[in-house]
């Protein structure tokens, strides 16, 4: 008897393989095909990834990572010990929030509002001036906004003069950063990002907009009823996405702001990385603070896909 | 059909390999070729080696399609009897550039530096025993360049644990580069004398004011280029400006709470009054030069050698404006001016696995030191753009854009030691050279502040970024609270306080082991 349920065992895994194997040999081309693609992440994704031991170690660039010394957890102490860890953390968070809570929801607006543009050539001309900026490098993006929000000669110090408000010096006031960081990342990428957002309201049912009309669903209602719940799915694959990069706000677009006057609300983790680590050739300190955020963004998307899968079926895997 | 696909891939995998093989086979075989025939030295072949050097914004170089094809390298090739693999390192990406290089292992023979034998471009190349000590080969092939380099220079290429040698130095005889400009027309229009204090200096700062001019004293992002006043008073605090006070410790010369808390109050006085542009922390060097040579500006600091350019240009735009460079503002101990620059430009290290040919690496760098150099570099190639009549050269200055991009590139970049300074050849045939000639000998020789310095740098730095001084800037953490008090968010009383941070967050260590580095004269110049 367990003879035979072990033989009967045997065969199905046996035949499982085959399966396996069969369906392979079946679509050798696609598998061929994506070999190349495959190959790709492994060489270039995961095996950098390894390169990540150099935290635990002290890095020598001419020793290379068999021979440098290993230091254990040292570096993440030297981290969490710094005196203004707490501060820079603190300034990533808020970033990384404000980001979400402005930068994300932008777009979703604007494809709502693109949406109910009935003049094609209307609309087109206003998606193309929304992400024409995108292609700017944020060395350039900087440039404009030192530029218009100068106090002696910027455009929105003179608009603000007019109802007798004294010239701001925006760029040198750590209350005014993070709005200018937000607002140049907003200016910057909203276009781009409703792109997806525009593909996937392109792709409703017209039928259930006539349908709801017959019913008597006025424009407001059918936002609410038909468009929105059709996106959900979009917006929250994107969320989630979103919530893994939650302290990579990034280096460029933050450092190109800096200056001593804006400092204290404007140094993050990856500026920090920069100065700290690559410019004193520091490579195992800046690898292990790397680390720590990833290993935040990993937790962040595995709670958030968590609740998500809970909440609304959606989910990234 | 899998024959078939399994033949593809094989003759992809077999194409792929002849490729890399064959590749590396042709370059090891050429280097080795050429290695044999140098090491010999029999027939007199040309010497090939390759090395990189950083563009240094010299638009001539970053412009040409390829420099190892350009006529004055090829000049260069035939007189000195080489073969250059010039490798560009571009401008701003220079130290991540130099890394990489290093990481990669594909370091040419010859590698060009900045600064002495640890600067972090060379990312510890030296210790880990990169280069070739270059101490006998010198003596042997290079008794030019041992006779025209100073002691001064050597050092800073010397390990002093070991005596070696370590790279060849490109100098600067004048380290007061930096001086301060005056319009000299508007100074007549206000009917003021050249200030020599730091008092006259905010007088004639005034009185632009009330002339009209937009910014009295050009500033810029950090006091860079705009440091004149933190010079009066000695209290500059780079990297190269520490000094011995009299409780015995080696601290950056910004511990001078008093001179420091003075310095800091004329520039705060300055953004008070206007004299200095409201928003500039936010000044960087492109709109500094546009300010200066759109004549905004009354008074300003820059490098002396900029005097014939900027000149021109500020000219071009407003043509009644004469610019001059005069004496920098004094403080109370009677001197002032900028911080002295590193008597070594450039440096050029020797890869130690071209030790075959180094001996003709030494001969060719000894070349860049004769006559017959200077005169190529200075003027370039004969019956092209330059004549001899009764023997003696004749040539025109360029006065175009593009001639001026040449003369940069000849005058500067191509040449590779020399004395920095100023090109005599050049600037003799000018007005506007020959007023540089005399600032650099008569005024700025006897300017400018200098200090104790590190190098390779204090180790405590490197743990402590934003409490390291930069070559030309404060410290982070000293700059963010010096500019919140001359805009006024902290008042300058606090300075003690600023001062107590620093030690308290790690600047302690940093004078402890200044201190014990200078006290014992370990890599520490004066």
């Amino acid at each position: 008897m367990a003879d035979r349920n072990h033989a009967a065992g045997l065969g199905t895994l046996k035949n499982k393989r085959k399966n396996v194997l069969g369906f392979m040999w079946k679509y050798k081309a696609l598998y061929l095909i994506s070999l190349p693609g495959l190959l790709f992440f492994v060489l270039f994704k995961y095996v950098p990834l390894l390169g990540s031991v150099i935290a635990f170690q002290n890095y020598n660039l001419f020793a290379g990572v068999t021979k440098s010394p290993w230091i254990g957890l040292e570096h993440f102490e030297r981290m969490f010990s710094h005196y203004d860890f707490l501060k820079i953390l603190r300034n990533t968070l808020l970033l990384g929030t404000y980001d979400i809570l402005f930068a994300f929801t932008a777009p979703i607006v604007l494809a709502l509002l693109l949406n109910e543009v009935r003049l094609v050539l209307y609309k087109k001309i206003i998606q193309t001036i929304f992400y024409a900026p995108h292609f700017l490098s944020w060395v350039i993006v900087s440039g404009i906004f030192v530029g218009i929000l100068s106090p002696s000669s910027g455009i929105v110090n003179v608009i603000l003069g007019w109802f007798g408000v004294e010239p701001i010096y925006f760029l040198g006031e750590d209350s005014y950063i993070r709005t200018v960081l937000v607002g140049s990342g907003l200016w910057r990428d909203v276009g781009w990002g409703t792109i997806i957002y525009l593909a996937a309201l392109a792709g409703i049912n017209p039928d259930l907009y006539e349908a709801s009309n017959i019913d008597g669903a006025g424009r407001w209602r059918q936002t609410l009823s038909i468009t929105l719940p059709a996106l959900l799915p979009v917006i929250t694959i994107l969320f989630l996405l979103k919530i893994g990069d939650f302290l990579d706000y990034g280096f460029e677009r933050v450092f190109v702001f800096q200056n001593p006057l804006n400092i204290q609300s404007s140094e993050i983790l990856d500026t920090y990385i920069y100065k700290a680590g690559l410019q004193q050739l520091q490579y195992s300190y800046a690898t292990a603070i790397g680390l720590f955020k990833s290993v935040v963004g990993l937790f962040l998307i595995a709670i958030a896909n968590a609740i998500s899968k809970k909440a609304t079926g959606e989910s990234l895997y | 059909m899998s024959k078939r696909w399994r033949r593809v891939i094989t003759a992809g995998l077999v194409l792929a390999m002849l490729a890399g093989c064959s590749g590396n086979n042709g370059g090891s075989n050429g280097a080795n070729g050429v290695g044999g025939e140098t090491q010999g030295g029999t027939d007199g072949g040309p010497t090939k080696f390759s090395i990189s050097m950083r563009t240094l914004n010299v638009s001539y170089v970053e412009k040409n399609p390829d420099i190892n094809k350009d006529k004055y390298v090829l000049e260069l090739e035939k007189m000195t009897n080489t073969d250059l693999d010039i490798r560009l390192i571009p401008h701003n990406e220079y130290q991540d550039k130099m890394v990489q290089m290093f990481a990669t292992n594909d370091i040419p023979d010859v590698v060009q530096g900045t600064g002495g034998i640890s600067g972090p471009e060379l990312a510890g190349a030296v210790e880990n025993g990169v280069f070739l000590p270059l101490n006998d080969l010198l003596e042997e092939h290079g008794q030019d360049l041992l006779q025209f380099i100073p002691e001064e220079a050597w050092k800073r290429m010397t390990d002093s644990k070991t005596g070696n040698i370590y790279g060849i130095p490109e100098i600067l005889s004048n380290p007061s580069r930096r001086a301060t400009w005056i319009r000299t027309d508007l100074l007549k229009k206000v009917g003021k004398e050249v200030p020599t204090t730091v008092e006259e200096t905010l007088d004639v700062l005034r009185a632009f004011k009330e002339a009209g001019v937009e910014q009295p004293y050009a500033g810029r992002q950090n006091f860079k280029y705009a440091d004149t006043f933190f010079g009066a008073y000695d209290v500059l605090g780079y990297l190269n400006q520490f000094k011995v006070f009299p409780d015995g410790k080696v601290k950056p010369s910004f511990f001078d709470e008093e001179n420091m808390k003075k310095a800091i109050q004329i520039y705060k006085t300055m953004h008070e009054e206007g004299l200095i542009s409201k928003e500039f922390a936010t000044i960087e060097s492109a709109d500094f030069k546009s300010i200066v040579t759109s004549g905004k500006a009354g008074m300003w600091s820059m490098n002396a050698n900029e005097l014939p350019i900027w000149g021109t240009q500020l000219k071009e735009n407003v043509p009644e404006a004469e610019v001059a460079l005069i004496p920098s503002p004094v403080g109370p101990d009677g001197k002032g001016g900028y911080a002295h620059y590193n008597p070594v430009t450039r440096s050029f290290f020797i890869n130690a696995k071209a030790k075959d040919k180094a001996a003709d690496i030494v001969k060719f760098f000894n070349w860049m030191v004769s006559e017959e150099a200077e005169l190529y570099f200075s003027f370039g190639i004969e019956g092209e753009d330059y004549q001899v009549t009764d023997g003696k050269p004749v040539f025109e200055v360029p006065t175009d854009a593009a001639g001026a991009d040449k003369m940069r590139y000849l005058n500067y970049w191509l040449w590779m030691v020399q004395d920095t300074t100023y090109n005599k050849r050049v600037s003799e045939l000018s007005d506007s050279g020959k007023a540089l000639i005399d600032a650099f000998d008569h005024m700025l020789a006897s300017e400018g502040r200098r200090g104790i310095e590190f190098d390779p740098r204090l180790e405590a730095m490197v743990k402590y970024p934003e409490l390291t001084p930069k070559s030309d800037e404060l410290p982070p953490l000293i700059l963010e609270h010096v500019l919140r008090m001359v805009y006024g968010r902290e008042p300058i009383e606090d300075y003690g306080k600023v001062l107590e941070e620093y030690l308290s967050k790690g600047g302690s260590e940093i004078i402890e082991e200044a201190t014990k580095r200078f006290n014992e004269k370990e890599n520490a110049f004066e």
